[in-house]
C-alpha cells in the first residue's frame, strides 16, 4: 500500500476525520433541534435530552479539532494571485473545463475558500454555541443574538459541507481514497494539483 | 373590635391609624377592599411609614411616631369648631351634657390634682357633679360651662391645624384633607370606622390615644353603627381569647383581680360593682356578683358555698397597689425575688423591651419551664452569648448560668381543638386535624399534668397556702387531659339546680346555683350544643352580621353598643343601615345591646356603663379624663404644647442598671419597630415558607438620611440606642418621609422585628434597642417612637 | 367547546401579602429555599426554577406623592407564546385549547430557548435537572374545575379567574370605574404583540406598564422570528439545492477524470 505519492500524512487524515465525525454529529443533532420536522433525528441520537447534551460537546470537539487543522493548514491556505484567477474562473472548473484553469497547488482555491469559510462559520458557531449552551448564565441580549446567528452559521457550514462531500467523493475520484490511505497516484496529482506536483514532488 | 371584620365592608370612611392591616391583617383587609369597591369608601392611612396599607389608600398622611393624640385632638377641635359632629347622637348617647366638679381644669401639662412630689393625681375634681338624688347632673343643652362638651371644646381649642402640623410633621393641607374625609362620617347616614393595632397600643399614652379615637367616633355618631366603631385588630389567632380569659390583674370576663385589702367577698363586690349614675342607666356591671359567684363555683365546685363566701378566701390575691405586670417582673427576677417562670405561648426574650435585661433576669431564676413547638430565644436564653455575643457581651456563659430549663414540647394549632377568638370577638371552634408528634402534648394535658403533680406534692409534703391548689375543682372525665369540650361547657355555664347548660349570662345567679368560667362567654355552649362550631352563612340584616356563623361574645352580639344606632325614640340614624329595629314589642336584627323587650326610651343606650351613655370624659384613666398630647418618653423634640411636661407624667418609666433613657443629642433619630406581612412574630422564622419570604433582617432608612450618611441599599448599618444595638443591611426607601417638626427635620428609622438568634433565619432582636417605658393603664411597652442613632459600619 | 381561561390581576387591589407566592410553591410541590436581600420587600430579585410567581415592589414618586406598586410577575400564557415558537422539542411546550401554555417536563430537553423566546423573561432552567419550569396556571387544578392556587389564596380578590370574554369585560369595567375615580390612564394590559395574554392586568396607569415591571409592547423576539423564518427558508433551500444540485451536476458533467494515468 505504499505505492503512489503521499498526499496526506496520518495526522492530517486523523484530524480531518475527527472533525468530519464531530461535525456530522453536531450537524445532525443540530438539525434535530433546528426544525420540528427533523426532530426524529433526535431519536436516532438517543432522544431529545441526549441530543441537547451531546450537541454542544460534539461542537466543542469539532472546534478543538478545527483548531489543530487550522494550525496545520492555515499557512498553506493563503490565497495567492493565481488562486484569485482560479476563483474568477471557478464556473469553468464547475463545468469540468479545467484546461484554462490556473494550476492548483497542494490545495486549489476552492478548497482554500472552503477552509476559510468553515473556519469563520466555526468561530461563529462556537461563540454563539457557548451562549446557547449555558443560557442561565448569559445576558438576554447575547442569547437573542445567538439564537438566530447560530442556525445561520450552521446553514452556511452544512451547505458547504454538502458541496465538499460531493466534490470529495463523486467529482474527484481518488480524493476520498487519499483521505483514507493518504496516497494518490502521480497522475492524480498532475491532473488536480499540477503546481504542487511541479514544485514539491519532483 | 366593637364591630367586626365583616362589618368593615359597611363603612364609608376607613381611618387606618396605628395599624397596617394590609400588612398584618391581609385576610381581614378584604373587607376594606369590599367597602371600597361596593360603597366607594375612602381609605385614609395615617402612619409614620408609607405602608402596604398606604400603598392602596386614597389618602396617606405621614405623622411622627407618638403624635397620634395631637392628630386626633385636631380632628376633635375641627369637628367641634366647624359643627361637623352628629349633634343629636352626642346629646343623646354620650356624657357630653354631664356636669363636672367645680375646679376641674388643665394647665401647663397637668390636669388639676397633680402632686409633683408623689407623681400622682388626686382625681377629686375629675368627678361628675352629683345631685341630691345621687345621680349626675346633666345639661341637655350642652351649654353649661362645666359640662363635658364645653370642657372638651376648651381642652382641644389648642389643637389647631397649624399646631397639629407642627407636632405631627404633616402639612396643614394634608391634615385638613384627611380631616375633611374623616369628618364626612358625622352625617347621620354616613359611617366611618377606625382600624388600629399595635401602632396605637405601644405608646406610653396608648389608652388615652384609643380614648381619643373613641371620642372622635362618638362625635361622628359612629359607635354602634354598622361600618363604625373603634376596632382593634388583634395580632394572634387567639389573643382576644387570651385577654378575655384573664391577665395578671384580671379574672376571666374582665372581673378585677382581688387585692389583699379586700378581705371578704362582700368587700370585693362592694369595691368592684359600680352604682348607676343616672336613673335610666341599666348599669349592667351591677350584675358583677352573679358573674363572680358563678366563676368561684367553677373554680371550687361544691366546696364553694354561701357559708364560705364561695371560696373567695382560697382565691390568690395581690397586695393592694402591687404591680406584677410584665413591666416589673423581670426587674423582680433580677433582684432575686422570683424563683421560677412558666413561659407558655410567649417568648419574653424576644418580646420584652431591653432584651439584655430579659436575659439577665432569666439567668437569676432557679428554674424555667417553656412549653413550645419550637426552641425559642427564651428556652435557649443561656446560649445568647454563644450565639450572639456581639449584642450581649455581658450575658453569662452557659456554664455560669444556674437556671434549670425544661423545654416541654407542646402542640401546634392543627393538633388541638378548641376555639380561637378573633378580632371580631367570634369564638370559632376548630377540630383536631393531627396528633401531636413524638412526645409533644396538647396544652391542656401539659397544664393538667403539672397541676396534678404539684397538687400531689402539696398533699404529700405540705407547703405555704396550699388551698388554691387543693380546693380547685378538677372533676374532668380524664383529669390529666381534660377534653376541651368539657372545659368549654363549664366556661359557658350550667344551672346546678337543673343540671342544664345556661343559655346566656342573663341566667347566672349570685346564690351559688350557677357555674360559669367566663361570664362573657356564657351561652356559647347552651343545651342545644356548641354554637362556636356553627358555619351558617345566612345574613338576614344584609349587613354581613352572619348571626349563625360561629358565636360572638357577648350573647352572640355582632355590633357592640348597637342600641346607639338609633335615636332615643328608637328611630335608626340611617334607615339603610340599621342593625336593630324596635317592632313595638321586641328588638329585631342583631342581638340588642339592650334589654330584648325594653322599649327604646327605657334605658340609656350604653347599658354597660353606670352613666347609661358613652364617655367623652373618662375619669377612671390614670393620666386624665381627656386625652392630651404627650411626647414619647424619648422624643427628638420638645412638647410643643407644654415643654415643661414632655411625656405622660403617669407613664411607668423604669430606670436603673442598663435601663437608661437616651436624649436627642446622642440619638437623633426616631426608631420604630413593626411587623412584616411575611412573618408572625418570632415564630415563623422556624417555618420554611415564611423564612423564605423574608429571610433577611434589614433596617429601613429614609432616602435623604441615607444620602447624608452615604448609605446605599445593602450597606451594613448599625442602629444604637441607650440600651443596645442592632446591625444589618440598609433598605433605602422613599417611604419614610423626613418630617419638619418645629423647623427641624426628623427622620424615622424602620426596624422590622422578626429575627432572633434561634431558628432557620437569624438576625438581631429589635428589643435590644427599646426602652422599659409603659402605658400606665395597660402596661404595654412603648415600642413605637424611641431614640436611636444610625451609622454605616 | 373548551373555554379560554384567564387570570385577572387587579393591581389596585394587591397588597403585596405574598400569599400567592406560598400557595404556588405549596401546590406545585416546590422546595422552599432562602430569599436573597435585594434592597426591596421582594422575596427574591427574580423568578427561579422553584419559584414561579413573584410579587415585585416598585417605589415611584408621582405628582400626587408616592406610590408603591406591587405587581405579580409570572407566565402570561400568551395567545402567541414566544416560548412555544422557540422550543425545538415538539410536545415540550403545549398550548392547550383553554389557552394554558404548559411545559411538559418529559419532553423538555433543557435547551433554554424558551427563556430567550419569552418576551416576558419568565421560564427558568434548573441546571440539576436540565428542565425548564414556569407557572402552569395550575393546569392540573383547572382541569378538574378548580381555580389556580394563587387565585384561591388571594385575600383581597385582587386575583380572579374565569372565562376570557367575561374576564375581559370585568377588567374593562373595573378600568372604567378607575377612570371615573380620576385615574384617566387606567386600562387593561392585554398586549397584542403576543396575541393577547391569558393573564390580564388592570393598571391604574396603563400608559406606563414598565412601572409595574411589564414590557410596554412585548413581541416575539426578532431573532426568534428570523430563525424560524428566513434562516429556515435559506437553510432548506441550500440543503435541498445542494443535494439536488450535486446530483444533477454529476449527471451532466460527471467526475473529473485524470488525464494521464501513470505507470
Amino acid at each position: 500500500m505504499t505505492t503512489g505519492l503521499a498526499r496526506y500524512d496520518f495526522a492530517e487524515r486523523a484530524i480531518h476525520w475527527l472533525s468530519a465525525l464531530s461535525f456530522l454529529y453536531a450537524a445532525f443533532t443540530g438539525l434535530a433541534m433546528w426544525s420540528h420536522k427533523l426532530y426524529w433525528l433526535a431519536g436516532v441520537f438517543g432522544g431529545g435530552n441526549a441530543t441537547r447534551f451531546a450537541h454542544p460537546w460534539a461542537g466543542l470537539i469539532f472546534a478543538l479539532v478545527l483548531g489543530f487543522m487550522f494550525r496545520r493548514w492555515a499557512g498553506q491556505m493563503r490565497l495567492d494571485r493565481e488562486d484569485r484567477v482560479w476563483l474568477r474562473k471557478s464556473h469553468q472548473y464547475a463545468m469540468n473545463q479545467d484546461e484554462g484553469m490556473p494550476e492548483a497547488g497542494r490545495f486549489n482555491a476552492g478548497q482554500k475558500m472552503l477552509f476559510w469559510l468553515q473556519s469563520v462559520a466555526a468561530v461563529a458557531l462556537l461563540a454563539t454555541g457557548v451562549v446557547l449552551w449555558f443560557p442561565e448564565w448569559m445576558p438576554r441580549f447575547l442569547r437573542l443574538v445567538a439564537i438566530s446567528l447560530h442556525p445561520l452559521a450552521a446553514v452556511l457550514a452544512i451547505a458547504l459541507i454538502i458541496l465538499h462531500i460531493y466534490m470529495g467523493t463523486a467529482v474527484i475520484p481518488g480524493a476520498f481514497r487519499a483521505m483514507i490511505h493518504g496516497r494518490v497516484t502521480s497522475g492524480w496529482v498532475k491532473a488536480h494539483h499540477p503546481k504542487w506536483f511541479r514544485l514539491t514532488l519532483r | 373590635m366593637t364591630n367586626g371584620w365583616t362589618d368593615v365592608a359597611n363603612a364609608d370612611v376607613i381611618l387606618v391609624m396605628g395599624g397596617n392591616p394590609a400588612e398584618n391583617h391581609p385576610v381581614g383587609f378584604r373587607f376594606v377592599m369590599e367597602a371600597r369597591l361596593k360603597r366607594k369608601a375612602k381609605l385614609v392611612c395615617v402612619d409614620p411609614r408609607f405602608t402596604r396599607t398606604a400603598a392602596v389608600a386614597d389618602l396617606y398622611v405621614p405623622i411622627r411616631s407618638g403624635t397620634d393624640i395631637a392628630f386626633l385632638g385636631g380632628l376633635i377641635h375641627r369637628a367641634v369648631s366647624t359643627g361637623k359632629y352628629q349633634a343629636d347622637y352626642v346629646r343623646q348617647h354620650t356624657n357630653a351634657g354631664f356636669l363636672i366638679q367645680e375646679g376641674f381644669g388643665f394647665a401647663d401639662g397637668h390636669f388639676t390634682g397633680w402632686n409633683a412630689e408623689k407623681k400622682s393625681y388626686d382625681k377629686s375634681t375629675w368627678q361628675y357633679e352629683l345631685g341630691p338624688d345621687g345621680f349626675a347632673k346633666v345639661d341637655p343643652s350642652l351649654e353649661h360651662p362645666r359640662c363635658v362638651f364645653q370642657l372638651m371644646r376648651q381642652h382641644y381649642a389648642r389643637y389647631t391645624a397649624e399646631k397639629v402640623s407642627d407636632i405631627c410633621g404633616c402639612t396643614v393641607a394634608e391634615f385638613e384633607r384627611a380631616a375633611d374625609e374623616i369628618l364626612v362620617a358625622h352625617a347621620a347616614n354616613k359611617s366611618g370606622t377606625v382600624l388600629y393595632a399595635l401602632g396605637w397600643t405601644q405608646h406610653s399614652h396608648a389608652v388615652q390615644l384609643i380614648h381619643a379615637a373613641a371620642m372622635v367616633q362618638l362625635l361622628m355618631g359612629n359607635i354602634g353603627m354598622p361600618g363604625g366603631g373603634v376596632n382593634a385588630q388583634r395580632g394572634h389567632a387567639n389573643i382576644q381569647g387570651s385577654t378575655d380569659m384573664g391577665a395578671w390583674n384580671m379574672l376571666p370576663g374582665y372581673l378585677k383581680i382581688p387585692r389583699a385589702n379586700l378581705t371578704s367577698l362582700d368587700e370585693y363586690l362592694h369595691a368592684n360593682t359600680p352604682k348607676a349614675l343616672r336613673p335610666d342607666a341599666m348599669n349592667y356591671w351591677g350584675n358583677t356578683p352573679k358573674f363572680m359567684v358563678s366563676l368561684l363555683k367553677a373554680y371550687y365546685g361544691a366546696d364553694a358555698t354561701a357559708g364560705n363566701q364561695f371560696g373567695y378566701q382560697w382565691l390568690p390575691k395581690i397586695a393592694e397597689g402591687a404591680n406584677h405586670s410584665w413591666a416589673y417582673f423581670f426587674d423582680h427576677m433580677t433582684e432575686g425575688k422570683i424563683d421560677g417562670l412558666i413561659s407558655w405561648g410567649m417568648n419574653p426574650v424576644a418580646n420584652g423591651p431591653n432584651t439584655k435585661k430579659m436575659l439577665m433576669g432569666l439567668a437569676k431564676l432557679k428554674w424555667m419551664i417553656v412549653a413550645e413547638v419550637f426552641e425559642t430565644e427564651t428556652a435557649g436564653f443561656w446560649k445568647a452569648k454563644e450565639l450572639a455575643e456581639k449584642y450581649y457581651p455581658q450575658a453569662g456563659d452557659a456554664a455560669s448560668i444556674q437556671t434549670e430549663v425544661f423545654l416541654l414540647p407542646a402542640s401546634c394549632f392543627a393538633e388541638k381543638d378548641g376555639a380561637f377568638v378573633n378580632s371580631s370577638r367570634w369564638l370559632q371552634w376548630k377540630e383536631t386535624n393531627l396528633e401531636p408528634p413524638g412526645d409533644a402534648k396538647r396544652d391542656q394535658e401539659i397544664m393538667s399534668r403539672l397541676f396534678l403533680k404539684i397538687r400531689e406534692l402539696y398533699e404529700k409534703e405540705g407547703g405555704t397556702a396550699p388551698e388554691p391548689l387543693r380546693m380547685m375543682k378538677w372533676d374532668y372525665a380524664t383529669p390529666y387531659a381534660p377534653s376541651l369540650t368539657e372545659v368549654t361547657r363549664e366556661v359557658s355555664g350550667r344551672d346546678l339546680s337543673t343540671g342544664k347548660q345556661v343559655s346566656g349570662f342573663g341566667e347566672l345567679k349570685d346564690d351559688g346555683s350557677t357555674v360559669s368560667g367566663c361570664w362573657i362567654y356564657s351561652g356559647s355552649y347552651p343545651e342545644s350544643g356548641n354554637l362556636m362550631a356553627r358555619k351558617g352563612q345566612d345574613d338576614p340584616t344584609g349587613l354581613g352580621l352572619f348571626p349563625n356563623y360561629s358565636w360572638s361574645w357577648p350573647a352572640n352580639r355582632r355590633i357592640l353598643y348597637n342600641r346607639a344606632s338609633l335615636d332615643t325614640a328608637g328611630k335608626p340614624w340611617d334607615e339603610t343601615r340599621a342593625p336593630l329595629r324596635w317592632d313595638g314589642l321586641r328588638w329585631k336584627g342583631d342581638v340588642p345591646d339592650y334589654k330584648a323587650d325594653a322599649k327604646p326610651s327605657q334605658y340609656g343606650s350604653f347599658v354597660m356603663l353606670p352613666e347609661g351613655v358613652a364617655r367623652l370624659f373618662a375619669p377612671e384613666l390614670v393620666e386624665g379624663p381627656f386625652p392630651e398630647h404627650y411626647e414619647p418618653a424619648e422624643s427628638p423634640v420638645e412638647n410643643a404644647l407644654h415643654p415643661e411636661v414632655s411625656f405622660n407624667p403617669m407613664a411607668w418609666v423604669i430606670q436603673g442598671a442598663g435601663d437608661q433613657l437616651g436624649v436627642a443629642k446622642d440619638y437623633p433619630y426616631v426608631g420604630i419597630s413593626y411587623r412584616l406581612t411575611e412573618h408572625f412574630h418570632y415564630w415563623t422564622k422556624n417555618t420554611a415558607a415564611s423564612a423564605q419570604l423574608q429571610s433577611n433582617f434589614f433596617v429601613e432608612v429614609p432616602e435623604a438620611l441615607a444620602k447624608e450618611k452615604n448609605i446605599a441599599s445593602g450597606d451594613i448599618v448599625r442602629v444604637t440606642s441607650a440600651r443596645g444595638k442592632v446591625e444589618g443591611p440598609a433598605l433605602v426607601t422613599k417611604r419614610l418621609r423626613p418630617l419638619k417638626i418645629s423647623g427641624r427635620t426628623v427622620y424615622h428609622v424602620g426596624l422590622p422585628i422578626h429575627w432572633g438568634f434561634i431558628g432557620r433565619i437569624h438576625g438581631p432582636l429589635i428589643n435590644n434597642l427599646t426602652a422599659s417605658v409603659y402605658d400606665p393603664n395597660s402596661g404595654t411597652p412603648e415600642y413605637k417612637g424611641f431614640l436611636v442613632n444610625l451609622e454605616k459600619v | 367547546m373548551t373555554q379560554t381561561v384567564v387570570k385577572l390581576i387587579d393591581t389596585t387591589l394587591c397588597i403585596g401579602c405574598k400569599a400567592c407566592e406560598v400557595a404556588c410553591q405549596e401546590w406545585n410541590d416546590q422546595e422552599f429555599t432562602l430569599g436573597t436581600f435585594g434592597g426591596t420587600y421582594q422575596t427574591m430579585p427574580d423568578l427561579a426554577p422553584n419559584f414561579w410567581n413573584l410579587i415585585k415592589f416598585n417605589e415611584r414618586e408621582t405628582d400626587g406623592g408616592l406610590s408603591w406598586l406591587m405587581s405579580k410577575y409570572q407566565c402570561m400564557h400568551c395567545g402567541d407564546p414566544g416560548c412555544l415558537r422557540a422550543c425545538p422539542a415538539p410536545g415540550a411546550i403545549v398550548q392547550a385549547k383553554n389557552g394554558i401554555v404548559d411545559f411538559v417536563s418529559d419532553h423538555c430537553i433543557g435547551c433554554g430557548y424558551c427563556i430567550t423566546g419569552c418576551p416576558f423573561d419568565v421560564p427558568r432552567l434548573l441546571p440539576e435537572s436540565k428542565k425548564v419550569y414556569k407557572c402552569t396556571l395550575c393546569s392540573d387544578r383547572v382541569a378538574v374545575g378548580l381555580e389556580p392556587a394563587c387565585i384561591k389564596s388571594c385575600p383581597t380578590n385582587c386575583l380572579t379567574f374565569g372565562e376570557r370574554t367575561e374576564m375581559l369585560r370585568v377588567a374593562e369595567t373595573r378600568a372604567g370605574v378607575l377612570k371615573q375615580d380620576g385615574h384617566a390612564q387606567a386600562g387593561v394590559y392585554n398586549p397584542v404583540g403576543v396575541g393577547g395574554t391569558n393573564v390580564l392586568y388592570v393598571l391604574k396607569d396603563a400608559s406606563d406598564p414598565a412601572a409595574y415591571g411589564l414590557p410596554a409592547d412585548p413581541t416575539i423576539p426578532l431573532s426568534v422570528r428570523l430563525w424560524k423564518g428566513p434562516v429556515k427558508w435559506l437553510g432548506t433551500m441550500l440543503f435541498a439545492g445542494g443535494v439536488l444540485g450535486s446530483f444533477f451536476h454529476y449527471l451532466k458533467f460527471g467526475p473529473k477524470e485524470e488525464e494521464a494515468p501513470e505507470e
